[in-house]
């Protein structure tokens, strides 16, 4: 256990260093002067220069890719091109923001998606079972920025029942977390109906129910648990998913998060607030997939590292 | 309250400028309570000012509550100097009671009833601020503050509310000066302008504002400093001499016909700030103060003794970068958003549908343009190759089935509603034959033999930017051009433009250029005056006609000078100029006295949300 983990502890810092490596390339690739996007068109080459200087951006990529990681393991994530008095400070504020509306579509999602999953699961090829499967499909071909959108127009423009921008109490949360969470639905929805079909044969099943336990019982206590080793799996992988939707859910919302902002340090060629972000969105990606393989240990004795 | 014989200006005047006075504050307010209102509360002492109408209104109420005579009167009027405005405003009002004293009668009260406490003659004065506005912009903050250095149009737009400038220009007509911290103003000379300014303002930061801030502002933004800003580009080096506390001469360095225009723009700092305070909060003596400054949200407060009575009504005023079209629009149809800004020709038939909210849109002065990046390398070092691409252009189609709104075919190098603006013959339109006989004339022997020409334009920027430049190519590819087509983002064609390595020539592409004070030299002498960017290096024929327009004052000379340099560029063509875009801001009709601009810009000195 000791050795799995440092390996995986190695395997997630070189992740992270392989984010932010292309990442650190890419953005400076990619065609736009940040120096020379604030100023106007014709600025004099000696005062785009200056400005260069300001920035760094003059200095050969390799030196600055290499001060750029020097500063990393002091946990220095540098200074925005554009206001702000740091990237670290800039993002711990909106983070948490991102993280909220992450986690709660998370939740959503999971427990929708397993109850349904189990409905399915214990009703096979019944009208609701089949009812599930036409949801999923439905849900699948939905892309979640047009989702949003016709959440947004019926929600809150038609019946002004929910906020259409802004987060702003509990009520804010209801449309952004349905774009996102709807996304996550399918998979886990067929995740969950297709594992716990499989439980149920199982022997152990038959055994409880042998044994007299109530169905209720064999199928929370027992069926669930083994079912679950999957859908913690998709739980993980889909905590990507969700930081990655939520640039676009962001902007379509104004959310206040790490995903919004980073659109706009594109835009603006703001190159360590979009190292910034993309590193902390990869960082949290890691960190739940190294969480939810230390879970599986829980879920499962046969499972040892 | 009628009352015959007064000057119109004091009559109706509650609480506000008498003749251009302003509170009576050669008295001592606490002295003027004490006499005349003495059961007032402290509150009403402290956010209460007086003027002389107030006055003359509380004496008028005791003449005839019987409580002054109408010598008492006359006196007191002159105790607080306005004894003639007084005495005339006393021969114009019905009588009063009879000079006279009744007898007492011992077994009645000699006085009539003491009126109620709720009866306290408070003078008038203006509502309190109320409401708060949101209002969604396109652009982000990306810059500082300092008010000489930023190109941000989000954060030049806030600084109009929070910066007074000497001169105001609050309409569309773009000579109509109207005093702002300078009250009037006089031509000594070609170089000298004299110029009073308004006592009794100050920065929000408690500070009188006073001939030493003009000396410092103007100084510093026209470049009569050894410190660097971006305003001095458009400028002449402008010393200001302090003739007192309240009075000063701006005296530039060569003439300069813009001045006024640019007094109009250019925002009063306060004295002694240096570049980095500049740069990190904004004092002003606007009516709106930053309170709260978020990297994409910027909160303002009204001030309650702004020195232009009447204004501000908003109490909170809030800025927000947002910056998808969708989303912003989408805040104020849900009513989250009062005010949102670049709305795109998609959404217009939406916002006008619903009967809630308003369009409004107004022509703006800025042209949209094909550029050409002239460099003094072919192909397009050949004003007639640039007339041949001019001549395969349908404008009037592009304009009225693309973008449509207000948005005018450009006739000129200015803007249409620019001063001295002169249309422009003749008309380019799309005409094959022309195109090809300009090509010819450019010294090719068929249109063959011009080089592709790569165009590029931008997404997200100028609306429908991508739709409208396919139509160009299409019509340059009807004539027999042959062109490539690139599509990026601002930075990445800012980058093209101006990368490090040589640029190509013969590039196209299209962007636009906007003028902020009507004034033709915002539109021309950036652009082409050599040894810009834009302009062929060594047209000094240009340089000239540009230098006599800056420098000639009298206004019929300087038109004669725009008219031809209007024809020599329109004849030579440095860059094909399209449409003058249109602003289109919506908002919701709870929104009252909001003033758009062609400029780019809102007002919201009037503006108050019911």
């Amino acid at each position: 256990m000791g050795n799995y983990f440092i390996r995986r502890i190695f395997q997630m810092v070189f992740v992270i260093w392989g984010v932010v490596t292309v990442t650190f390339l890419i953005i400076r690739i990619v065609p736009g002067d940040p120096a020379r996007l604030m100023e106007p068109p014709g600025t004099p080459e000696e005062s785009i220069q200056v400005i260069r200087t300001r920035l760094g951006t003059d200095k050969p990529i390799p030196q600055q890719y290499v001060e750029y990681l020097a500063n990393l393991t002091r946990g220095d994530l540098g200074k925005p091109f554009r206001g702000g008095t740091s990237v670290t400070e800039v993002i711990a504020a909106k983070l948490p923001n991102t993280l909220k509306l992450g986690l709660v579509s998370i939740i959503v999602a999971t427990t929708i998606g397993s109850l349904l999953g189990v409905i399915a699961a214990l009703r096979q090829n019944s009208l609701i079972d089949k009812g599930v499967l036409v949801f999923v499909a439905l849900a699948l071909a939905t892309p979640n920025f047009w989702l949003a959108v016709m959440l947004v127009l019926i929600f809150a423009i038609q019946l002004h029942w929910l906020p259409a921008i802004d987060m702003a109490g509990p009520e804010s949360y209801v449309l952004p977390v349905t774009a996102l969470a709807i996304v996550l639905l399918p998979l886990i929805v067929r995740t969950v109906r297709q594992s716990f079909t499989e439980a149920l044969t199982e022997d152990f099943v038959r055994a409880a129910r042998a044994r007299g336990l109530s169905e209720r019982r064999v199928i929370f206590l027992h069926v669930m648990k083994v079912a679950a080793i999957p859908l913690v799996t998709l739980v993980g992988i889909q905590a990507g998913f969700v930081l990655g939707g939520s640039l676009v859910v962001e902007s379509i919302f104004n959310w206040p998060g790490v995903g919004n902002y980073t659109l706009n340090a594109i835009q603006a060629r703001d190159y360590p607030m979009v190292q910034g972000c993309v590193l902390v969105i990869a960082s949290i990606f890691v960190v739940v997939n190294f969480l939810v393989d230390m879970t599986y240990a829980f879920l499962d004795p046969r499972i040892k590292f | 309250m009628a009352c015959h014989g007064m000057p119109h200006s004091f009559i109706g005047q509650k609480g506000g400028d008498v003749n251009g006075e302003t509170d009576l504050h050669a008295r001592s307010q606490c002295h003027l309570w004490a006499v005349l209102a003495p059961e007032a509360s402290d509150l009403q002492k402290e956010e209460i000012k007086m003027n002389e109408y107030d006055v003359l209104e509380i004496l008028k109420r005791k003449l005839r509550d019987g409580t002054l005579t109408r010598r008492e009167f006359l006196q007191a009027a002159g105790m607080f100097g306005i004894g003639t405005l007084g005495a005339a405003y006393l021969a114009g009002c019905a009588p009063a009671p009879a000079a006279t004293p009744v007898p007492p009668k011992p077994a009645e009260p000699t006085k009539p009833p003491a009126p109620a406490a709720t009866a306290i003659p408070v003078p008038p004065t203006a509502p309190a601020l109320s409401g708060s506005l949101r209002f969604l912009v396109a652009e982000s903050f990306w810059s500082d503050w300092h008010p000489y250095m930023t190109t941000a149009a989000s954060l030049g737009r806030i600084g109009y509310n929070i910066w007074d400038r000497l001169i105001l220009i609050e309409s569309d007509s773009y000579s109509d000066f109207k005093p702002g911290l300078a009250l009037e103003w006089k031509r000594l000379d070609q170089l000298t302008l004299e110029m009073k300014l308004r006592q009794g303002v100050k920065f929000h930061e408690g500070q009188d504002f006073t001939a030493d801030d003009v000396k410092a502002s103007i100084e510093l933004a026209s470049g009569a400093t050894p410190i660097e800003t971006l305003s001095r580009t458009t400028w002449v080096p402008t010393t200001v001499e302090i003739v007192d506390k309240y009075t000063v001469r701006l005296k530039t360095k060569t003439p300069f016909a813009p001045l006024l225009a640019m007094l109009s723009t250019t925002a009063i700092i306060r004295a002694g700030e240096d570049g980095d305070t500049l740069k990190k909060r904004p004092n002003g003596t606007g009516p709106f103060k930053l309170v709260k400054d978020e990297k994409d949200i910027k909160t303002m407060e009204g001030i309650p003794n702004y020195w232009l009575k009447g204004q501000p009504k908003l109490k909170t005023m809030v800025h927000e970068f947002v910056q998808d079209a969708q989303t912003r629009l989408n805040a104020l149809l849900a009513g989250q958003a009062d005010v949102i800004d670049r709305v795109p020709p998609e959404h217009w038939a939406t916002i006008k549908a619903n009967a809630n909210l308003v369009l409004e849109m107004k022509t703006r002065l800025e042209n949209v343009n094909m550029w050409m990046r002239q460099d003094a390398k072919p192909p397009f070092n050949n004003y007639k190759l640039r007339q041949a691409f001019a001549w395969c252009i349908d404008r009037e189609a592009m304009v009225k089935n693309l973008l449509g709104g207000s948005s005018v075919v450009a006739k000129s190098f200015i803007p249409n509603l620019c001063n001295y603006f002169v249309e422009q013959q003749p008309v380019y339109t799309y005409n094959p034959d022309k195109a090809l006989e300009a090509v010819k004339a450019a010294g090719f022997a068929s249109i063959k033999d011009v080089p592709v020409v790569p165009i590029s334009v931008t997404t997200g920027f100028l609306p429908r930017s991508v739709e409208c430049v396919q139509y160009i190519i299409d019509n340059f590819q009807k004539v027999g051009f042959k062109t490539t087509l690139k599509t990026s983002d601002v930075a990445g064609m800012v980058d093209d433009l101006f990368s490090k390595a040589d640029p190509k020539p013969g590039f196209m592409f299209h962007l636009s250029w906007g003028n902020g004070t009507g004034d033709p030299h915002s539109s021309l002498a950036t652009l082409f005056r050599s040894p810009g960017a834009w302009a062929a290096p060594s047209d000094t024929k240009l340089d000239e006609m540009i230098d006599k327009g800056v420098q000639t004052v009298d206004p019929t000379e300087r038109a004669k000078v725009y008219k031809d340099l209007q024809a020599y560029l329109w004849e030579q063509m440095p860059h094909i100029p399209l449409n003058n875009s249109d602003v289109a801001t919506g908002y919701n009709k709870k929104v009252k006295g909001l003033i758009l601009l062609g400029v780019g810009r809102q007002l919201f000195n009037n503006t108050s949300v019911d």
